[in-house]
C-alpha cells in the first residue's frame, strides 16, 4: 500500500495543498487533483512533449516528474500564461501563424517556446530548432511552429525596445 | 511507496540497503519512465536532491573534473572547464535526447541503466573515467570498464550507488570527436564511437577510442588504439569490429551495425586527426 | 478573373485556436462527469487462439470494482463496413495480440488495471498467419471460419481461404500494348504498416441515461458514424446512441472507425454510471489501427518519346485481423493506380488479406501512398530507360481537364500540369542556390506526381440565423486539426457577406447535427462545404425574402450587401429603393416576431460525380459507385545521402497542391507542411514491428516519427484551377500532402546515389545495402 502525502506545491503562483499517493506524478496531480488539464498525457514516456510543463522556468517532463519532489520550485502551467482578457505573446504568435492544428501539442510547445525566448530573447531560427527538438508536433511539419516563435521574438524584442 | 530524502549519502545508502526494492531518484527522466511502464514498482524512491554536493562539477588542482551523480546532463553539456580528452564528456552530454531530458537527467540515474547504446558510458569509456561508489561496506573506486560489466548491468553492488564520476586530466591539447548514429536527432543511438585524440608535432601519440551499442557493453582495445598510434588505421578498426558482438533492435540489424561500424570507426578517427589529433 | 471575395482566400486564423493556445479546449479525457468510473481492457496474449473460458473470480475480488464484461455477455453482433465481421469483444477467437477480451469499469484506474490483469482467460493456441505469404498459404489456419456467413454490401467478391478482397479494372488491350512500347519497367515495392500517431490516444467518455441511452465523447472523425457503429456493436436503435465531437487530438484516419467507444459504452450501460477508458500510448498502437502493409508489382511501359501506352499493377494488401476499411483501401487503392496521366491500356486488380495482427484501416491517403512509390519510382526508371527528364515524361503524360479517369469519369478540371511545372521552376531555383552538401554526402533531387479525391458520399448542413443578424451553423464536419472548422465558417460567412465573427459554430452531435459521412477522404470542404454554402444560401434567398416584403419590392431586385444588410442590385439605378438596406436583424425580426417563422436554411447531398463506368473499365468489387472531384499534386525532395552510414537528410522540399481555390491559405499550408513530415515518416523512419504476432514497438521510444530537427523548409505551392461543383471552386488538400513524398525522397535517393531501395521505410540499412551491396 502506498504512502500518502500532503504537501504544498507551488502552481502558477498559488500554493496549492495536495494530498495524494507518493508515486503520483506531476501530470498526474496537475490533471486529476488540480483540474490543469491543459498539459496533456501522450506518451508517458517523456518522449512526446505534451506534458511539458516549467519548473523554475525551464521545460520539463510532468510524466517524468515525482509531484512529491516538486516543493519549493515554481511550477508553470499553460493555464498560468495568459490573462482572462488575452493570451500572452507566444500564445498569441502560435495562432497568428498558425502554429496551432489539433493542439495537443501546443501547450507543451509554447511553454517551451517561451522559455527559449526568455533565456535568450534574440533566439534565431537555429535556436528555436534545438529548443523545441524534444516535443513532438504530428500536424504542423514544425514550421508554422518556427514562424510563431519567430514572430513571437520580434514581438518581445520590439516591446523590449 | 514511499519517499526518503536523505540529506548524506551514507542515509541514502543505508535506506537502500534496508529496502531491497528502493530506488534512487534524482531527475527521474529513466526510473520514473520505468515506473510508468510498469517495468520498475519500487517501495521507496530515495531522493538524492538534498545531498549537497551531488549535482556539480568541479575541476580539481590537478586538472581532473568531479562530476557529481546527480549533475543534469543540461549542466555538464555546458560545463565550460572541461580540457582536452574531458570534452567528450560534455560533447556526449549535449548529444542526449532534448533540451527536457536534460533539465532532469543526471549522470548517475544514466550510467546506472547500463544501456551500452547511451550517450555517457561510451564517453566515459574513452575519457577513462573512474566512478566513486558508495555503499554499506563504504567507498570504493572503480574505472569504466570495469563498472559497464555487462548488457544493462553495472557492476554496482546491492545498495551501492554512485557518488561521483572523475575524469583525469589526460593530455591537454587531445581532440575529442564523439560520432553518434542515431535514427532521429535525440534518439538513443544505433552505435557511437567516441575518440579522443592527441599528437606531438603532426604525430599521434594518445588515442582511446570507445564503441557504444555494438556490443553489450561499450568496449576499448587497447591493441587496437596502439595500432593507429603506429601507423596503421586499417589493423586498428580490423581489431575494433572484431571485438564488436552487435545485437540487432528496432533501430538496426546486427549486421548493419556490423557493415557500418569500420566506416564509422574510419570517419571518426579521421576527423580527429584533422582537427589536429595528429597525422 | 476569380471574384474578389471578403472571408474565401483570407488567413483567416483558427476560431478555436485560442482555446488551444490557453490550454482550456476540451480533450476527451480533460473531462470527468460525477460518479465517472474507470475503465480498463483485458487483451489477448496470442496472435490466434481459440477462447475455452474465461475466470473472472479474481478481478471481481478487486476493491472498487463494478462491472466485467467478457464475449460471453453479448449476443453475436457484428459491426463493420463492408463485411461485418467485428465483435465488441472477441467472441469464440481471438485473432491478433491485445485484442480486447474483456473489460472492466472500476472506481478508480488503479483498481481498473488490477482487475483487468486478474481477468483469467483459457486458451487453445492456433497457428498464426503473420504476412500476405502465410495469408496465401493453403496449409495455414483460416482466420474467419465463418466468412461466408459475414453480412456483405457486395454481391460479385470472389475470394477464398485468408484472402478477403479481391477488386480489379482494365481499359484498353493490355496484352498487344506492350509490343507497341519502346521501353518497359517492372518492379515490385514493399511497403510498412505505419501508424497514425495523432498525438491524443484513444479515448472516450460515455454517459447513460434512465433510459438506456448512450452519450459518447471521443475523439473522431464523424459523430454519424460513430453512432452507427456503436449501435451496431451493442444492438441498440440509434435513437439510443449519442455522439458528441469534444476536441480531436488528430486524426489522419485514425478516428476515422470506433476505436474504445463501443467497449466504453457497454460499461457505461451494465453499471449505469458514466465511464470513462483513455488508453495507454501501447495499448493505443496495439489496438487501435495501422496503415495497411503491401506488395504492389507494377510495370509501365512507354514510347522512345516518353509516351506512356501501357501499365499494369498488382497490389496486395495486408489487412489484418478485421475487414474494417481494407475493401475501400483495395478499392482506392487499384482506382489511384494510374494517377493523373494518360495511359490508355491499364490493367490492376488489388487483392487484400487477413492476418492474425492489428487492423490496418482508414489512414491518410488510404491505399494511395502504397501504388504511388511504385508509379512514381517506375516512371524515374522510364525516363531513365529512354534517356529523357522524369520530370519531361512527367509532364508529356499529365492528364488536363476533359481527360478521363480511370472508371470512365470524365475530370471537369486539372491543375496537375501547373503543379508539375511550379515545382520544377521552384526546384531548379534552389538547385543553384542551395549550400552544397557535406564531405561524405551525396545530393539528389526527385519528384513525384499523384492525386486523390475530395469527394464521395453524403453531407448534410443548417444554417439559422438569429434574431440579432448572426448565424449559428450546424454541420458534422469534424475539426480534427486540419482546419474544418473555420473553413466552413468562412464558406458560410462569404455566402452570406458576414464578417467570420458573426458566425457561430455547433458542436458536432448527431442528436442535432445533419448527417455528414466523415471528415475522411480529403471531402470536407468540398463536401460539408458545398452543403454549408447551399444552406447559407437558402438562408440568404429567405432573408432577401422578408426584405423585398419590407420594402415592397421584387426580390430580384435585392442583394445581400457586406455586413449582414440587404440592399438593391447595383444595376438597379432607377427605383426609390437605392440607398435603402434592411439589416439581417430586422429580417429575423420580423421573421421570429412576425411573418414566417424563423429562418432555417438547410442542404443535403450525396456526391452526384457520374458512376463508373463499371462494365466498360471491366470493374469488379470496386466499393464505390462514383467519386471524384480529383485533386492533384506534385512534391520534390532534395536529399543528402551520408555514404558512411546511409542516412538520408531531407535538405529541401517543395510542394504543390491543386486546391481549386484556396479558402485559407495558412490551413493549406499547414495541411501540405504537416503531410510532408509525415510523409518523411512514411518514407524514412516509420515502421511497426511484430515479432511471432507481438508488436515489439508500441512506444515512442521505440516508434520514431519525424521531429523538428529532420523536417526540412517545405515551399509551398498553391495551385488554384477551379473546380466546377466545389463551394467558390474550392477542393481538399489533406490526404494527398502526404501521397508523394514518399516517391520523391525514393527517386531524390535515386539520383544521389543511382539506386534506390524498393520497400518503406527507407532505413540507414536499406540504402546503405544500395550504396554498397556487399
Amino acid at each position: 500500500m502506498s504512502d500518502t502525502l500532503t504537501y504544498d506545491l507551488n502552481v502558477n503562483g498559488e500554493i496549492e495543498t495536495i494530498t495524494a499517493p507518493a508515486e503520483e506524478t506531476l501530470l498526474t496531480v496537475l490533471r486529476e487533483r488540480l483540474h490543469l488539464t491543459g498539459a496533456k498525457r501522450g506518451c508517458d514516456q517523456g518522449v512526446c512533449g505534451t506534458c511539458t510543463v516549467l519548473i523554475d522556468g525551464e521545460p520539463v517532463r510532468g510524466c517524468l516528474t515525482i509531484a512529491a519532489l516538486c516543493e519549493g520550485v515554481e511550477i508553470t502551467t499553460i493555464e498560468g500564461l495568459a490573462t482572462p482578457e488575452a493570451l500572452d505573446i507566444v500564445q498569441q504568435s502560435f495562432v497568428d501563424t498558425g502554429g496551432i492544428q489539433c493542439g495537443f501539442c501546443s501547450s507543451g510547445m509554447i511553454l517551451t517556446v517561451s522559455s527559449i525566448l526568455k533565456s535568450n530573447p534574440e533566439a534565431g531560427e537555429a535556436e528555436i530548432r534545438e529548443g523545441i527538438s524534444g516535443n513532438i508536433c504530428r500536424c504542423t511539419g514544425y514550421e508554422k511552429i518556427i514562424d510563431a516563435a519567430v514572430l513571437a521574438a520580434q514581438q518581445i524584442n520590439g516591446a523590449a525596445r | 511507496m514511499k519517499i526518503h530524502k536523505p540529506a548524506t549519502l551514507q542515509e541514502a545508502a543505508g535506506l537502500l540497503a534496508a529496502d531491497d526494492s528502493a530506488q534512487c531518484i534524482a531527475g527521474g527522466a529513466t526510473l520514473v519512465a520505468m515506473m510508468n511502464s510498469g517495468v520498475v514498482e519500487p517501495s521507496a524512491l530515495i531522493s538524492l536532491a538534498n545531498i549537497s554536493g551531488l549535482n556539480e562539477v568541479t575541476k580539481a588542482s590537478d586538472g581532473s573534473v568531479i562530476i557529481g551523480a546527480a549533475t543534469k546532463h543540461k549542466t555538464v553539456a555546458a560545463f565550460d572547464s572541461f580540457s582536452g580528452a574531458q570534452n567528450i564528456v560534455g560533447i556526449a552530454a549535449g548529444k542526449i535526447a532534448h533540451p527536457p531530458i536534460r533539465n532532469m537527467g543526471t549522470i548517475g540515474g544514466s550510467v546506472a541503466v547500463g544501456d551500452p547504446a547511451a550517450d555517457y558510458p561510451t564517453a566515459l569509456l574513452a575519457a577513462e573515467a573512474t566512478f566513486e561508489i558508495v555503499g554499506p561496506a563504504g567507498s570504493r573506486s572503480i574505472p569504466a570498464d570495469e563498472f559497464f560489466d555487462g548488457f544493462l548491468s553495472t557492476a554496482l553492488a546491492e545498495a551501492e550507488l554512485v557518488q561521483s564520476i572523475q575524469l583525469p586530466a589526460g593530455p591537454e591539447n587531445a581532440v575529442a570527436v564523439y560520432d553518434k548514429i542515431a535514427k532521429i536527432d535525440g534518439d538513443i543511438a544505433i552505435m557511437s564511437v567516441a575518440v579522443v585524440m592527441a599528437s606531438s608535432g603532426d604525430r599521434c601519440d594518445y588515442l582511446r577510442v570507445a564503441v557504444g551499442g555494438c556490443g553489450p557493453t561499450p568496449y576499448r582495445v587497447a591493441e587496437a588504439e596502439v595500432k593507429f598510434i603506429n601507423g596503421d588505421l586499417d589493423v586498428a578498426i580490423e581489431l575494433l569490429v572484431a571485438a564488436s558482438d552487435p545485437m540487432s533492435d528496432v533501430r538496426g540489424s546486427a549486421d548493419y551495425r556490423r557493415k557500418v561500424l569500420p566506416r564509422v570507426l574510419r570517419r571518426a578517427l579521421i576527423t580527429a586527426q584533422q582537427m589536429g589529433g595528429g597525422e | 478573373m476569380t471574384e474578389v471575395l471578403d472571408t474565401i482566400g483570407q488567413r483567416v486564423t483558427r476560431l478555436e485556436g485560442k482555446d488551444k493556445a490557453s490550454g482550456r479546449a476540451q480533450y476527451t479525457d480533460d473531462m470527468t462527469l460525477p460518479g465517472m468510473l474507470y475503465g480498463a481492457i483485458t487483451g489477448s496474449p496470442h496472435a490466434h487462439a481459440r477462447i475455452l473460458s474465461y475466470d473472472i473470480s479474481a478481478a471481481l475480488e478487486v476493491p472498487g470494482v463494478k462491472a466485467i464484461i467478457t464475449g460471453d455477455d453479448y449476443d453475436w453482433f457484428r459491426s463493420g463496413g463492408h463485411v461485418k465481421d467485428e465483435t465488441l469483444l472477441a467472441k469464440g477467437k481471438v485473432r491478433y495480440i491485445g485484442e480486447p477480451v474483456a473489460a472492466v469499469a472500476a472506481r478508480t484506474q488503479k483498481a481498473a488495471e488490477e482487475a483487468a490483469r486478474l481477468i483469467q482467460v483459457e486458451y487453445e493456441e492456433l497457428e498464426a498467419v503473420l504476412s500476405i505469404d502465410d495469408a496465401m498459404n493453403p496449409d495455414l489456419p483460416i482466420i474467419h471460419e465463418e466468412f461466408s456467413t459475414y453480412q456483405m454490401k457486395v454481391t460479385d467478391l470472389e475470394v477464398s481461404g485468408n484472402e478477403c478482397w479481391a477488386t480489379s479494372a482494365e481499359e484498353g488491350d493490355i496484352d498487344a500494348a506492350w509490343a507497341e512500347c519502346d521501353a518497359v519497367v517492372e518492379e515490385t515495392f514493399e511497403t510498412q504498416a505505419q501508424h497514425h500517431l495523432y498525438l491524443e490516444p484513444a479515448s472516450a467518455l460515455v454517459d447513460v441515461d434512465a433510459n438506456g441511452k448512450v452519450t459518447i465523447w471521443g475523439p473522431n472523425q464523424g459523430v454519424h458514424f460513430i453512432q452507427t457503429r456503436v449501435a451496431d456493436y451493442l444492438g441498440l436503435p440509434l435513437t439510443k446512441v449519442r455522439a458528441i465531437s469534444p476536441t480531436v487530438g488528430g486524426g489522419f484516419g485514425g478516428r476515422a472507425g470506433p476505436h474504445v467507444q463501443p467497449i466504453t459504452a457497454a460499461l457505461a450501460l451494465k453499471t449505469g454510471k458514466p465511464v470513462k477508458i483513455t488508453l495507454s500510448r501501447a495499448m493505443d498502437f496495439e489496438t487501435c489501427r495501422s496503415r495497411h502493409p503491401s506488395r504492389v508489382r507494377m510495370k509501365i511501359g512507354a514510347k522512345k518519346d516518353g509516351t506512356f501506352v501501357a501499365q499494369e499493377a498488382e497490389l496486395l494488401f495486408d489487412g489484418g485481423s478485421f475487414m474494417d476499411e481494407t475493401p475501400a483501401v483495395a478499392s482506392f487503392g487499384l482506382m489511384m493506380a494510374r494517377g493523373p496521366y494518360r495511359i490508355p491500356n491499364f490493367r490492376g486488380s488489388a487483392r487484400a488479406f487477413y492476418t492474425n495482427k492489428l487492423r490496418a484501416g482508414s489512414f491518410r491517403g488510404f491505399g494511395n501512398p502504397q501504388t504511388t512509390i511504385a508509379r512514381e519510382c517506375l516512371i524515374d526508371r522510364l525516363a531513365q530507360a529512354l534517356d529523357l527528364s522524369p520530370m519531361a515524361v512527367r509532364q508529356k503524360n499529365a492528364m488536363v481537364a476533359g481527360d478521363k479517369w480511370l472508371g470512365g469519369q470524365e475530370v471537369p478540371a486539372c491543375g496537375f500540369a501547373q503543379c508539375l511545372e511550379e515545382v520544377k521552376k521552384a526546384a531548379d531555383l534552389d538547385k543553384a542556390q542551395l549550400p552544397p552538401p557535406a564531405p561524405g554526402k551525396k545530393r539528389g533531387f526527385g519528384f513525384s506526381g499523384f492525386a486523390h479525391i475530395s469527394s464521395f458520399l453524403a453531407s448534410g448542413a443548417s444554417v439559422q440565423l438569429r434574431e440579432d443578424g448572426t448565424i449559428t451553423m450546424n454541420t458534422g464536419g469534424i475539426e480534427i486539426g486540419q482546419g474544418a472548422s473555420t473553413i466552413l465558417a468562412q464558406i458560410c460567412a462569404e455566402a452570406l457577406k458576414l464578417p467570420i465573427e458573426d458566425i457561430n459554430i455547433t458542436e458536432p452531435d448527431t442528436d442535432t447535427t445533419p448527417y455528414n459521412y466523415k471528415s475522411v477522404g480529403s471531402r470536407t470542404t468540398y463536401t460539408t462545404g458545398r452543403a454549408v454554402k447551399a444552406a447559407a444560401e437558402d438562408v440568404a434567398d429567405q432573408i432577401i425574402e422578408h426584405a423585398a416584403a419590407m420594402l415592397d419590392c421584387d426580390p430580384a431586385q435585392l442583394t445581400l450587401i457586406s455586413g449582414g444588410q440587404v440592399g438593391v442590385k447595383a444595376d438597379v439605378t432607377d427605383s426609390p429603393l437605392v440607398n435603402r438596406t434592411i439589416t439581417f436583424k430586422e429580417a429575423s425580426l420580423r421573421a421570429h416576431y412576425g411573418v414566417g417563422g424563423p429562418i432555417i436554411g438547410t442542404h443535403t447531398f450525396v456526391f452526384d460525380g457520374p458512376p463508373f463506368d463499371r462494365e466498360g473499365s471491366k470493374m469488379k468489387a470496386v466499393v464505390f459507385g462514383n467519386m471524384g472531384a480529383y485533386i492533384y499534386g506534385v512534391q520534390g525532395a532534395a536529399v543528402d545521402v551520408d555514404e558512411v552510414t546511409g542516412q538520408v537528410e531531407v535538405v529541401k522540399a517543395w510542394a504543390a497542391a491543386d486546391v481549386g481555390r484556396a479558402i485559407n491559405p495558412t490551413n493549406i499550408e499547414g495541411q501540405i507542411q504537416g503531410g510532408f513530415a509525415q510523409g518523411m515518416g512514411y518514407a524514412l523512419f516509420e515502421e511497426m514491428v511484430w515479432d511471432n504476432g507481438r508488436l515489439v514497438n508500441p512506444t515512442l521510444m521505440e516508434y520514431k516519427v519525424p521531429g523538428v530537427k529532420e523536417v526540412p523548409k517545405v515551399q509551398t505551392i498553391i495551385v488554384e484551377d477551379p473546380e466546377p461543383g466545389g463551394p467558390f471552386g474550392a477542393k481538399g488538400v489533406g490526404e494527398p500532402a502526404m501521397v508523394g513524398v514518399a516517391p520523391a525522397i525514393a527517386n531524390a535517393i535515386d539520383d544521389a546515389i543511382g539506386d534506390r531501395p524498393n520497400s518503406l521505410p527507407m532505413t540507414p540499412e536499406k540504402v546503405l545495402d544500395v550504396l554498397d551491396p556487399s
